[in-house]
């Protein structure tokens, strides 16, 4: 019964942070749902008996995964949306400007979390993917460095080296902030 | 690249995050508290199978005694083996049951996959 309370209170301490981090990487607001929920059922189901401490990087090594598989499925159901638009001979094509995804979003979710973190996850869009989960879980989720490798699933030095490039990167696009 | 500036990048980032985060919307918040619930079902789901009386006496006691092997192991016997089972422990939890998890989820995704393309050519 401790061991559920303290999962428990460990996922209310988590789960609207991740929530939010799915939505910047994810862009879709009821596939970072589906992400984040999947990934509390993996924790509690593959990784509720371990020690507590090790609970927050796994719980965002899964839900890493779960995006990894979310944004894998898009891409193969865009490739095969393609494919069945030219099979119809293009008639009932989208047209490519209206459909493309606005790496700025909608102007409900610029408006959401306010003009600058609106603006920082455009400029986020524009980093390479580990670039992004370096500095989301480093900066926003505050996971240290040996975390962030358990959870991005890579090496501790390749974490240091993905967020240095991601702030840089950041710094110059922003830079009228700090002028 | 100055330190200054890139900690006043991280602080006001930071914090335009955790705003964000504090205002979320309620109908959220509730799903949220939902999903916290399924999962934590799970766990008692879990329990219940373990007490249910369709779980076989000997799969139950061999389980209990693997159980009381494993507990003994780490606490008192063999204390020299202690650093490798530390190192094995870690092993685990960067290279373990989830990456055993991924394989799994590639399966599913290459099924899920090759559905989809059978939809798309049927």
């Amino acid at each position: 019964m401790d061991r559920e309370r303290s999962l428990e209170r460990f996922l209310a301490g988590i789960e609207r942070r991740a929530l939010r981090i799915a939505q910047m990487l994810l862009r879709d607001h009821a596939e970072a749902e589906d992400a984040v929920q999947d990934a509390m059922i993996r924790l509690v189901r593959s990784y509720g008996g371990h020690p507590e401490q090790q609970w927050r990087p796994l719980f965002y090594r899964i839900l890493r995964n779960r995006i990894t598989d979310a944004q894998r499925k898009r891409r193969v159901r865009s490739i095969l949306q393609a494919w069945r638009n030219d099979a119809a001979a293009d008639e009932t094509a989208p047209d490519p400007v209206e459909s493309a995804v606005d790496p700025a979003g909608t102007p409900e979710q610029a408006l959401e979390g306010g003009e600058l973190l609106a603006r920082i996850e455009a400029m986020l869009a524009g980093l390479s993917g580990r670039q992004r989960e370096a500095f989301l879980l480093r900066n926003f989720e505050g996971l240290d460095v040996a975390g962030t490798a358990v959870a991005m699933g890579c090496s501790e030095g390749s974490v240091k080296t993905h967020y240095h490039r991601a702030v840089q990167a950041l710094q110059q696009a922003l830079g009228e902030w700090n002028s | 690249m100055n330190e200054e500036r890139v900690r006043d990048l991280e602080r006001k980032s930071r914090a335009a995050f955790d705003e964000s985060v504090g205002s979320m919307d309620a109908a959220t918040r509730s799903r949220l508290a939902r999903a916290r619930a399924t999962a934590l079902g799970e766990l008692r789901g879990r329990r219940r199978i373990w007490h249910s009386p369709w779980v076989p006496a000997g799969v139950a006691a061999a389980a209990a005694l693997a159980s009381a092997l494993l507990l003994v192991g780490d606490d008192a016997a063999w204390p020299e083996s202690r650093p490798a089972l530390t190192a094995l422990e870690d092993l685990a939890i960067v290279t373990g049951g989830e990456d055993l998890a991924m394989f799994a989820e590639d399966e599913e995704f290459y099924a899920w996959a090759a559905g989809e393309i059978d939809d798309g050519v049927g």
